[in-house]
Formats: structure tokens, C-alpha cells, sequence
């Protein structure tokens, strides 16, 4: 599709460049009194607008931009994820207590981009837009993790952020540049092609192709061993930034991981998903179950040790893109529905954990967790969804996270392959138990009782309470979105 | 396409196995006491009085980055001009849009006074360069704390 | 003298070098010298793939190359903004001397 022709597909993302180019100007000339407010109402119009434009957004039968984009319904999937994770994110800013001495223009205004870089990511069928999208998604990260300027921990945060993503992101565009060496072409199904017809003995290549690729998706989706950055970063940067990176750049990771991979180290992409296959010779499978063995038990393992919040709910980010990568070794529709169906509880259940981390760091100091003493006491209406997120982050039942990770788990068991990943991921989801009730322990156990409740802004509260809905609803009565995820199962291929 | 890659490969795998095999055993093996002495200028050698890396001023930083980005910018210029004459006004269009954006950041920069190579509390665009000379008159015109 | 082999052979030398300088050097402006090293490999890779490989006609990988220029600059100019605030905060572009939090 020629690129005139294309920008009836591109809406949304042409809204996005639109707006931000508006919060520049208006950073440009309005007085600095009152401007965050006016910016602030102009992003969170921004993403509604851009919700419109997506909702409305026909399915084209073709890729976009002389096939480099794609706009299926897979993708549109990951951009609502994306879109509803800036949503919240944008609301509940302007009532953080770190943020509140700040020019919040950049801040938008880096949010907005990113979000940008997301979309394409979820969307890209070309090595030249997979490593754009990655970088314009990295950039804005970075700037967001420093943006705290005189905070040390922001500093070192955003400077650890920056060095890893580089070079992850430097790797990767090696392993892309052997990809394009051997398929003569930028456009992924090329590659497959030239990947399924490689001569025997050559499959080195691909597998060392296939490794550098996965540093640099690794890197975003923060698995084990490219996951150093993640404790640091989380730790350091604003804590609605660190919210916003453990669910919307995760999801686009993964999308981008589904789609790239399933396409270009699969069999053949005319039958990709409901039984897809790696290409012969490449111990795929193998290969990921091994990396989100790690990944779970890394990430679990570290988490129990951490006395700060954000730390240990960093390391649990980490444990969580090792249950998604448990059904990454398949790879088959029911794989990537498992996936898309823990995203989007996954969505909820962390947002909420951290925009409770923000209301404690609002009252009571940074995010020790001796800061967290009593809350149930102080403020029940926060305390109590915690403990709802909590259930739902270890996977107890009747909360989402539940349903979510028997999808995960049903995937090996029905395949009937990686028994010895399914254990491993269920030993993990108990020693996550500890970590994760050590939190309500120190919420309703600890300290004491008191007569007064602190409340916070009612925003927030309502935030927190809006989210704990879809996580107790979806653990109940979760086929609607299970509908959702399979009607979006649709992944562009040019021979479907 | 190309598929004798081989001997390239082998070579890869095993210079990144060198450098990690080098670290790691000079980790384990060089032992490791530092001390004052240890690390103080051998013999008849003189005392470091400064650093021999001279600071530049951080100005210099500010300007580099942003001539860095606008120069570099332009590189993307080259091949849409290669096939201008192929793609026509479409592309004409794409490519004013592009320069447009870039137009804003400069803009921003601007207004946000990192061009300026010393940091004036006035800001020029507002034409008050006129109260610049009478000492302690820019009070007025300051606008407060426009970082 | 000219053949692929030779291309690749430098990119990866070029590849190896970056990868030593980010994991050996201590100060944040030596390691991006090195990121920028590993990019630089990969896009002497791309056009000598694109020379090599007879495409002359479309040129992806010169495209290709010409957009990790651009965004290996971005890249850099948000890198050492993070690095000079970082030495406003910490007095040091030592990478290792930033390390107010551990495991």
C-alpha cells in the first residue's frame, strides 16, 4: 500500500505525532503559570482521541507503507493495553508527590512518544522499523527515568538505563544486520523465507542471529540475564514512570517478540499460529524454556530479599515476563492467547500495586517497606486492594491473576511438552507467595491499630479502586475478554 | 544469500569467548592489593598536581548536543532526495512535514534559551535587549525562574 | 581483496572492540564510544551486505544505515545529557561510582 493510501490505516499514530508536536508549542508559548494543568488536559485529550481514532480504525488487507507496518488485529489488541496504561498514568500524575515540584511539559510530552514508539512496535513487519520503534520506545525511557534532575537515584537510574539499552539495542541491530545479510531484504517474511531455505549447515547462523535478536527483546521485556537494568531503574525513576514501564514497554515487548519471532523462525508464516512449528534444525523451544526457567527463578529468588517496595516489585516485574516466556517456547495460538490474556490482567494488577506505592511514598516517605506498617489500619480503602493485587500478582484464586497463569500453564500441559518448565513455573508461583505476603503481613499485622485513617486525594483512591474492579471481575467471569484476545488472534500475513 | 559464513562465525563465537575467558581469569588470577604505595608515582616521577584531562566548560556539551542532532537530521535528506523526482509531490509534502517538526525543535531550544551561550534571565525573542546596558534595570523584565 | 569476507571481517573486529570498551571502561563517555562502535559494525555490515548481495537497485541497506545514524546520534545526545546531569549530581562520569543502589 503506497504511503497516501496508508495514512487512512496510520490514524492514530498520526494523532499521537500530531499532539505532541501541539504540547511542544504550547510549552513554547504559554507563561509557565499554569501550564502543566493545560498540559496535562491536553494529553489526557490526546489519548482519548487517539482511543476514538483506534476504535473506529478499519482493518486493511494489506501492510501498510509498502509492507513495513501492519495494522491487524493483534496489534490493535497491544495498543489498547498501551493506550489504557497512559491513560492511567496520565491521570494520576498531576497527584504525585515527586512529580510535584516539576515542569511536567517533557514529561507528557516523553510519555506521548513512547506510547508512540509502542504502537509501532506492535505493528512492525520491517527490521528497520522493529529497530526504530525500539529505540524511539528506549529513548523516551531513559529521559523519563532521569527525569527527577536532582535526585540521585533518578540520575543513576536513568545512567544505568541508558548504558544497558544501548548496547542491548546495539546487539540486537547486529543480529538484524546478519538477518538482513542473509535475506537480502528488510521486510521479516524475506527473512523467513531465506531462513527456512538455508542450506544445510548453516543453522549457526540463524541461531546466533536468533540470540543477538532476543538480547534486544530480552532487554524490554527485562528476562534473564538481560534483566540488570530493571531493579535499578524501577528503584530509581518516578514511581508513575516505574508503573508505566513494568506493564505498557513489557507488553510491546512481547508483542513485537510474538510477532517478529513467530514469523521469521517459523516453519511457514501461511500457517503460523494454530499449530506453529520453528524452523527445522533451530532449538527454539528449547532455547526460551531455558530463559524463562531463568528468568522465573532469578527474578523470584532476588525479590525475597528486597526491603524496598519498588525494588522487590521490580524483581517480580522480572518473574513475570518469565511465566509469559513459559508459553513463548510454543509459540501456537493458545500460547499467544495465554500471553495476551495475562497482559492485559497484568495490566491491572501491577498498576495497581504501584499506584498504591505511590499513595504510601504521597504519606508516609520514600518506599521502605517499613513504610508500609499498619496501612490497613491507616488507609483500609488502599490497604484492602493491595491485598486484592497481591492475590493477584501470586496467582490465587478468585482474582484474575489466577485465571491468567492457568492459561500459561495449560499451554504446556496441552502441548504436553516442557513438563519440567510447568514445574518449575509452579514451584516459583510459591515462593513468590512469600514475598508477595510479606507485604500484607507488614500492611495488617504490623503496627497498630489507630484511630485516625489518612486519606489520600480521592483521585488516587478512586484510581486504586477502579483498577481492583477488572482484577476480582476478570477472575470470575473473565470470556469477554477471553472473546476479545481470539477475535484479535488475527496476525497479518501476506499469503492469508 | 550468503551462507559461507562459517569460518566468520567461528571466529565471532570465539573472540567473544576470549574476552569473556580473558576477564574472568584476570579477575581470579591477578592479585589484587592496592594500596598507596602501590598506586603512587614510581621513583623520581612528579607529583600529580591536576588532573591532565582539562574539564571543558559544560556549555560546550549543551551546544555539541544539540548542532549533534539538527546536523544529523539531514542525512535524511539524501535519499529522499535521490528519488524526489520519482515520488513527486507527495513526497515533497512528506519531506515539508518532516523539516516542519524539526522546525519546532529548534524553535524550542530557542525559546527555552540553550542556544544562548550565556544564560540570560531575559529573554531575547521579547525584544528587551534595550534594558540590557542600564545596570540593575532588568529586574523588571525578569521573568521569574524560566529554566 | 574486496570481497565480502574482508567487510565482515572488519565489522566484527569493529563489533569485538565495542563490546570490550562497554565492558571494560569506566567512564560513561568511553562506553558510549564503544555502543557507538557496535553500531558502527552493524552498519558497515549493511552496505557491505547491500553491496555484495546485488542490490544495488534498491539500496535497503544504505536506507537501513543511514536511519541507525540518525538514531545511534539521538541516542547519544540523550546519553550524554543523562551523563553530564550526572555529573552535576554525583561529581563523576565514572559509571562505577554511581551505585547508591545494590541487588
Amino acid at each position: 500500500m503506497t504511503n497516501l493510501q496508508s495514512t487512512a490505516y496510520f490514524l492514530p499514530e498520526l494523532l499521537i505525532t500530531g499532539f505532541a508536536v501541539l504540547i511542544v508549542l504550547i510549552d513554547v508559548f504559554i507563561g509557565r503559570a499554569g501550564r502543566n494543568r493545560v498540559i496535562w488536559t491536553l494529553s489526557l485529550t490526546a489519548v482519548v482521541v487517539v482511543g476514538v481514532a483506534l476504535y473506529v480504525q478499519p482493518v486493511p488487507g494489506e501492510a501498510l507503507f509498502y509492507g513495513s507496518l501492519a495494522a491487524d488485529p493483534f496489534s490493535r489488541f497491544f495498543k489498547w493495553i498501551f493506550l489504557l496504561a497512559t491513560a492511567i498514568i496520565y491521570f494520576i500524575s498531576p497527584y504525585t508527590r515527586q512529580l510535584k515540584d516539576t515542569a511536567q511539559n517533557e514529561y507528557y510530552l516523553f510519555l506521548l512518544l513512547v506510547m508512540l514508539g509502542m504502537f509501532l512496535m506492535a505493528s512492525a513487519l520491517d527490521l528497520i522499523i522493529i529497530y526504530l520503534s525500539i529505540e524511539i520506545v528506549s529513548i523516551g525511557s531513559f529521559v523519563l527515568a532521569g527525569f527527577l534532575k536532582s535526585d540521585r537515584l533518578s540520575n543513576e537510574s536513568s545512567l544505568k538505563y541508558v548504558i544497558y539499552g544501548a548496547f542491548s539495542s546495539g546487539i540486537m541491530l547486529y543480529g538484524l544486520t546478519l538477518l538482513f545479510g542473509l535475506a537480502g531484504s528488510t521486510s521479516i517474511f524475506d527473512v523467513q523465507e531465506a531462513l527456512a531455505n538455508l542450506p544445510q549447515g548453516s543453522e549457526l547462523m540463524a541461531l546466533v542471529a536468533l540470540v543477538m535478536i532476543l538480547v534486544g527483546f530480552g532487554y524490554k521485556i527485562s528476562m534473564v540475564p538481560f534483566h540488570f537494568w530493571t531493579p535499578d531503574v524501577y528503584q530509581g525513576a518516578p514511581t508513575t514512570i516505574t508503573a508505566y514501564l513494568s506493564v505498557a514497554p513489557k507488553a510491546a515487548g512481547f508483542a513485537l517478540l510474538l510477532r517478529v519471532l513467530g514469523i521469521t523462525f517459523g516453519a511457514d508464516p501461511s500457517i503460523p499460529w494454530e499449530e506453529w512449528v520453528p524452523l527445522t534444525g533451530l532449538p527454539f523451544g528449547v532455547l526460551i524454556a531455558v530463559f524463562a526457567a531463568l528468568t522465573m527463578t532469578i527474578g523470584n529468588v532476588l525479590a525475597i530479599q528486597q526491603d524496598s517496595v519498588k525494588r522487590m516489585l521490580a524483581y517480580s516485574s522480572v518473574a513475570h515476563a518469565g511465566y509469559m516466556l513459559m508459553a513463548v517456547t510454543l509459540m501456537n495460538a493458545q500460547a499467544l492467547q495465554a500471553i495476551m490474556f495475562y497482559l492485559a490482567v497484568y495490566l491491572f494488577m501491577n498498576l495497581g500495586a504501584f499506584v498504591v506505592a505511590i499513595v504510601v511514598h504521597n504519606q508516609f516517605g520514600y518506599d521502605d517497606i517499613d513504610d508500609w506498617k499498619g496501612l490497613g489500619f491507616k488507609i483500609p480503602l488502599i490497604a484492602v486492594p493491595m491485598g486484592i493485587f497481591l492475590f493477584g500478582l501470586t496467582g490465587l484464586p478468585p482474582t484474575a491473576g489466577f485465571i491468567g497463569k492457568v492459561y500459561l500453564f495449560a499451554v504446556l500441559i496441552a502441548a504436553k511438552q516442557f513438563w519440567w518448565l510447568a514445574v518449575v513455573g509452579v514451584l516459583n508461583s510459591v515462593v513468590s507467595l512469600y514475598y508477595y505476603m510479606r507485604i500484607l503481613k507488614v500492611m495488617f499485622m504490623d503496627g497498630e491499630p489507630v484511630d485516625k485513617t489518612v486519606s489520600d486525594h480521592p483521585a488516587m483512591t478512586a484510581t486504586v479502586l477502579a483498577l481492583m474492579v477488572p482484577v476480582l471481575l476478570l477472575g470470575v467471569y473473565w470470556s469477554p475478554l477471553l472473546e476479545l484476545i481470539r477475535s484479535s488472534l488475527r496476525i497479518f500475513s501476506p499469503g492469508l | 544469500m550468503y551462507n559461507d559464513f562459517a569460518p566468520i562465525l567461528i571466529f565471532s563465537v570465539l573472540s567473544v569467548a576470549f574476552i569473556v575467558i580473558a576477564l574472568f581469569l584476570q579477575k581470579i588470577l591477578a592479585p589484587s592489593n592496592k594500596g598507596d604505595l602501590k598506586s603512587s608515582i614510581y621513583e623520581c616521577g612528579e607529583e600529580i598536581e591536576i588532573d591532565a584531562r582539562a574539564q571543558f566548560n559544560i556549555r560546550f556539551y549543551v551546544v555539541a548536543l544539540i548542532f549533534l542532532i539538527f546536523d544529523v537530521e539531514v542525512v535524511l535528506l539524501f535519499p529522499w532526495a535521490v528519488v524526489f523526482k520519482d515520488l513527486g509531490l507527495v513526497a515533497f509534502i512528506e519531506m515539508l512535514i518532516f523539516l516542519g517538526i524539526l522546525t519546532i525543535g529548534l524553535v524550542a531550544v530557542w525559546r527555552r534559551g540553550d542556544l544562548d551561550w550565556v544564560k540570560m534571565e531575559i529573554p531575547y525573542a521579547l525584544g528587551r535587549y534595550a534594558n540590557l546596558d542600564q545596570a540593575g534595570s532588568h529586574d523588571s523584565a525578569v521573568e521569574p525562574g524560566r529554566d | 581483496m574486496a570481497s565480502l569476507e574482508s567487510y565482515l571481517f572488519i565489522s566484527l573486529i569493529l563489533f569485538c572492540l565495542g563490546l570490550y570498551a562497554v565492558m571494560t571502561r569506566r567512564n560513561g563517555v568511553a562506553v558510549l564510544m564503544g555502543i557507538e562502535l557496535i553500531l558502527n559494525a552493524a552498519n558497515l555490515n549493511l552496505v557491505a551486505f547491500n553491496r555484495f548481495g546485488g542490490l544495488a537497485e534498491h539500496l535497503p541497506g544504505q536506507v537501513f544505515a543511514l536511519f541507525v545514524i540518525v538514531m545511534a546520534a539521538s541516542e547519544a545526545a540523550v546519553a550524554l545529557a543523562i551523563i553530564i546531569n550526572l555529573y552535576k549530581t554525583f561529581a563523576t562520569v565514572n559509571v562505577d561510582e554511581a551505585h547508591e543502589m545494590k541487588w
